[in-house]
């Protein structure tokens, strides 16, 4: 089998993702050993700008720049995979879309602001059609893992439509609740393996809500643990604010 | 081996017997975890034991039927046959309360019923169960006497019971007395142990009841007439949908069967891996239906598969009275008081035809 | 962790090897196999195999042929999930992997000697015609047989030859309909329940056998005991999500039964009352 060539590009992000990647260790061998990166700004200076059979992209899209850059590498890549929840869901960059877009501007660049066009954030998917998502803030590498190997099988890869306190349970740890934190693993995707939660941390809600939520019975849980909903919505809206826009 | 049925351990010689037993092979047990949460895991010393706990957040399950359990190995090269394995290791499990060793017992029929799963069977064949004996209610959750498992009834190699100054041990296996010889901390008990223990079986005889007003024989009968009760309707507004009430539930053992490939994408491995009724995909065919794609009707199942079809198919509860999916509700749904509306909907159905 | 080769293991596969495959329609294709050394797979007509594709995963699947012929079987495939859109990739030569067959399946032994009504909605024909073919294979066995099919639309057909030489024998009757024509189609147009009440059978002595899409039984059953064939004379197969194939992933319940055990195959009177089913 032909190595597939692989491109990695990043827009607006940390690029916490693509050093998920590098700091994958001996698994990161394995998968380039199945692959052939032709171009990675955050490890190699090469670059490609040809055909390509899978781009992978980081970032989130904030600025008619980024709208047509990632327009042609959709239209360069047999298959586009989204890493990351600014990717994925917009992530912590949907934050902007709280303000009017020139405040944002002035506030950032002062009077040259005019110079620096901007728009609403939006996630990968929002602007051009995404084959594959990995969510998450870092994307959780096994699940990367998983869905590099269903791209290479051309299969398709399906995460979890089910909320985090699934895979919580099964790692057994101590509900937050029970120790009177707000955590929002129970309207959150699964498929991180509730990594934060393992690690004694909250469910910050970084990989997207589930698709059919049971809003009613979320708000009474809220009110039996005296959470007003405001709070929960503001701890949403850190990642899922771009879920508003169509 | 008759007379040799009930040994004694005094107190100051458990830490000598579990440190001997963990290092005889794996020994499981319950530890605390904080916030009154317990989890069964490897022990080595008597001290790291919670000797008094509710239930575990998962039962002894885990052990019996793996979260993931690889079934086939294969290799993708074309002719290649695939293999099928069990994965095996031996354990002791010390402390199992009775609503538990009644969960193994479900598990063991549901999976010698043929066609029989011998993945399960071989497993369950190296872990040595060793019990513990609830003296008071662990906590208002638990409805164990409901469903007859509130005392000893079988399922274990040892049975321990506390007795203040010592453990009363019940010696029903071979292994369990092998056990008992080879650790050699134990004494013969006398008259007066046996007494000790009836005292407390007679206490408990008081303390325990039905938590529910209801005969333990007429619930099948109950549920027989409340598949179209209102409570299911309820707990469609309330349930969640997280899939948590069966995935500690001791007798649930729902799974899915899934492929991986190594990354050279030569070798793979075929796994189950447990799953639930409660989650939306679980009834969903490739075609798109769903058929039971309510909430209502997901949690109906789970309440029938506990008190009603498993009467039908193996003559006794699969719901052991632990607790386990109440306790672990984030939306407050209780076992207890699910049945206490069925109950009061089937009288209020009984007066309407007399009124 | 230890891990041991299991020989009983219920997950045990057999390597199969496609012989011909042929497209039927947009969604299905067809496919004939055959087990290692021409095995006979010894099904009964209404049973299913877990067809596995390693790697990728293992699907349900009706066989649609007679047991009669040994040497191999065939399979009607509608790719609508990952393993299936997989296995319509696949040609001769290619190889599967299979477990069963599983389930029960049209109790042969009851059916003969009587008449058969035999209706078959969609993919459904699939299944039936596994029945239809041991039929054909052992004709004088059976009394008379009726063969009601119907689909959305012509080019949704399935089995067309076969159709069509049904419908030339002299010894069965076959009538077809479709829900919606097109200029081509000359035959009847209409659900598949506006052919039952046309067709002269003698109830008592009639068994129905219906397979199609779950949104059809309900229709179809009234049609039925309106025309007298006894509750216990209605067999109906059910399709569900099922994964182990051995009654214990709790997939294809409905509720105290296990379709993959207990069915895919169920007498009505056995099932009416299972609101789950229907």
């Amino acid at each position: 089998m032909k190595k597939p060539k692989v491109g990695i590009f990043d827009f607006a992000c940390c690029e916490g993702c693509q050093l998920q990647i590098a700091n994958m260790g001996e698994d990161v061998l394995s998968v380039l050993g199945s692959i052939d990166v032709l171009e990675w700004r955050e490890v190699m200076s090469e670059k490609w700008g040809k055909k390509l059979d899978i781009a992978i992209i980081e970032g989130s899209i904030t600025d008619p720049h980024a709208v047509k850059r990632i327009k042609q590498i959709r239209k360069k890549a047999k298959i586009l995979i989204a890493i990351g929840s600014c990717a994925t869901i917009g992530g912590v960059n949907g934050m902007k879309n709280n303000f009017g877009l020139d405040d944002i501007r002035k506030y950032v660049y002062g009077d040259s602001y005019r110079f620096f066009p901007t728009e609403l954030t939006k996630a990968v998917h929002q602007v051009v059609k995404v084959d594959y998502f990995v969510h998450g803030c870092p994307m959780y590498i096994p699940e990367f893992v998983a869905l590099i190997k269903a791209a290479l099988q051309g299969i398709p890869y399906y995460p979890p439509d089910y909320p985090v306190c699934v895979e919580c349970k099964l790692n057994e740890n101590v509900c937050m609740y029970d120790r009177q934190v707000t955590c929002l693993g129970p309207v959150t995707r699964a498929g991180c393996n509730s990594w934060c939660i393992n690690n004694g941390n909250i469910c910050y809600g970084c990989r997207g809500m589930v698709s059919n939520p049971n809003e009613k019975g979320a708000q009474d849980v809220l009110a039996k643990y005296n959470i007003p909903m405001e709070l929960i919505l503001n701890k949403m809206n850190m990642y899922n604010k771009c879920r508003e826009l169509t | 081996m008759e007379d040799m049925q009930y040994v004694i351990l005094k107190k100051e010689r458990f830490n000598d017997f579990i440190s001997r037993l963990s290092k005889m092979q794996k020994l499981i047990a319950p530890v605390s975890k904080g916030y009154n949460n317990f989890a069964f895991e490897e022990v080595s010393s008597g001290s790291d034991i919670a000797l008094k706990y509710i239930p575990t957040v998962l039962p002894l399950k885990k052990f019996f039927m793996p979260q993931r359990e690889t079934l086939l190995e294969f290799k993708m090269a074309k002719g290649a046959d695939a293999e099928a394995v069990v994965e095996l290791e031996p354990m002791t499990i010390f402390g199992a309360h009775t609503c538990d060793l009644a969960g193994i017992q479900c598990l063991n029929m549901v999976f010698s019923e043929r066609p029989k799963d011998y993945n399960y069977l071989t497993r369950k064949n190296r872990i040595t169960l060793i019990g513990l004996e609830c003296n008071e209610y662990c906590d208002e959750y638990a409805s164990c006497h409901l469903v007859n498992a509130s005392f000893p009834g079988g399922g274990y190699d040892l049975f321990f019971t506390d007795l203040g100054d010592y453990f009363i041990v019940h010696v029903k296996t071979q292994i369990g007395d092998e056990i008992v010889d080879v650790t050699g901390f134990f004494e013969k008990a006398d008259v007066s142990h046996m007494n000790d223990l009836e005292r407390l079986r007679d206490h408990k005889r008081k303390v325990f009841s039905n938590e529910v007003p209801i005969e333990s024989k007429k619930l099948p009968e109950l549920f027989d007439k409340s598949f179209r009760a209102r409570v299911w309707k309820d707990l469609d507004e309330r349930c969640l949908a997280c899939g948590n009430c069966t995935n500690v539930c001791p007798s649930c053992y729902c799974f899915d069967i899934r492929d991986e490939l190594d990354l050279s994408l030569k070798n793979g491995v075929r796994f189950r891996i447990w799953d639930s009724c409660q989650l939306e995909p679980f009834a969903r065919v490739a075609g798109g239906i769903n058929f039971r794609k309510e909430r209502s009707a997901r949690q109906r199942h789970r309440y029938y598969r506990k008190f009603r079809y498993s009467v039908d198919r193996f003559s006794r509860f699969f719901c052991t009275g632990c607790g386990r999916c109440t306790r672990t509700c984030m939306a407050g749904i209780s076992l207890k008081e699910t049945l206490n509306e069925l109950i009061k909907e089937s009288e209020d159905r009984v007066w309407k035809k007399w009124l | 962790m230890e891990k041991v080769a299991l020989k009983d293991s219920g997950y045990r596969l057999k390597k199969a090897k496609i012989l011909h495959t042929k497209k039927m329609t947009a969604n299905e294709k067809f496919f004939e196999i055959a087990l290692r050394e021409n095995s006979p797979l010894d099904h009964e007509p209404g049973q299913f195999i877990m067809v596995s594709l390693p790697g990728i995963g293992e699907v349900p699947i009706s066989v649609c042929s007679s047991p009669v012929k040994r040497d191999s079987f065939d399979l009607c495939v509608r790719a609508v999930g990952k393993v299936t859109r997989s296995l319509h990739k696949l040609k001769a030569g290619d190889e599967i992997d299979i477990r069963g067959p599983y389930g029960k399946g049209f109790p042969i032994r009851i059916l003969e000697g009587n008449d058969l009504l035999i209706i078959a909605g969609g993919l459904g024909i699939a299944p039936l015609r596994s029945l239809i073919t041991y039929i054909l294979d052992n004709r004088r066995d059976f009394g008379k047989v009726h063969i009601l099919f119907g689909c959305k639309e012509p080019k949704e057909m399935l089995f067309g030859d076969e159709l069509e030489d049904w419908n030339k024998r002299t010894d069965l009757h076959y009538a077809c309909t479709v829900d919606r024509a097109d200029p081509d189609w000359a035959g009847n147009v209409g659900v598949i329940t506006t052919l039952i009440p046309g067709v002269d059978i003698d109830p008592i002595r009639t068994f129905a056998a219906v397979v199609g899409p779950p949104i059809m039984y309900n229709f179809v059953i009234k049609e039925l005991l309106a025309k007298g064939i006894p509750e216990n004379q209605i067999l109906l197969s059910f399709e569900r999500n099922m994964k182990c194939g051995n009654g214990k992933c709790g997939r294809c319940q409905i509720q105290n039964l296990y379709v993959c055990q207990d069915g895919p195959v169920f007498h009505y009177e056995r099932i009416k009352n299972l609101s789950e089913a229907f």
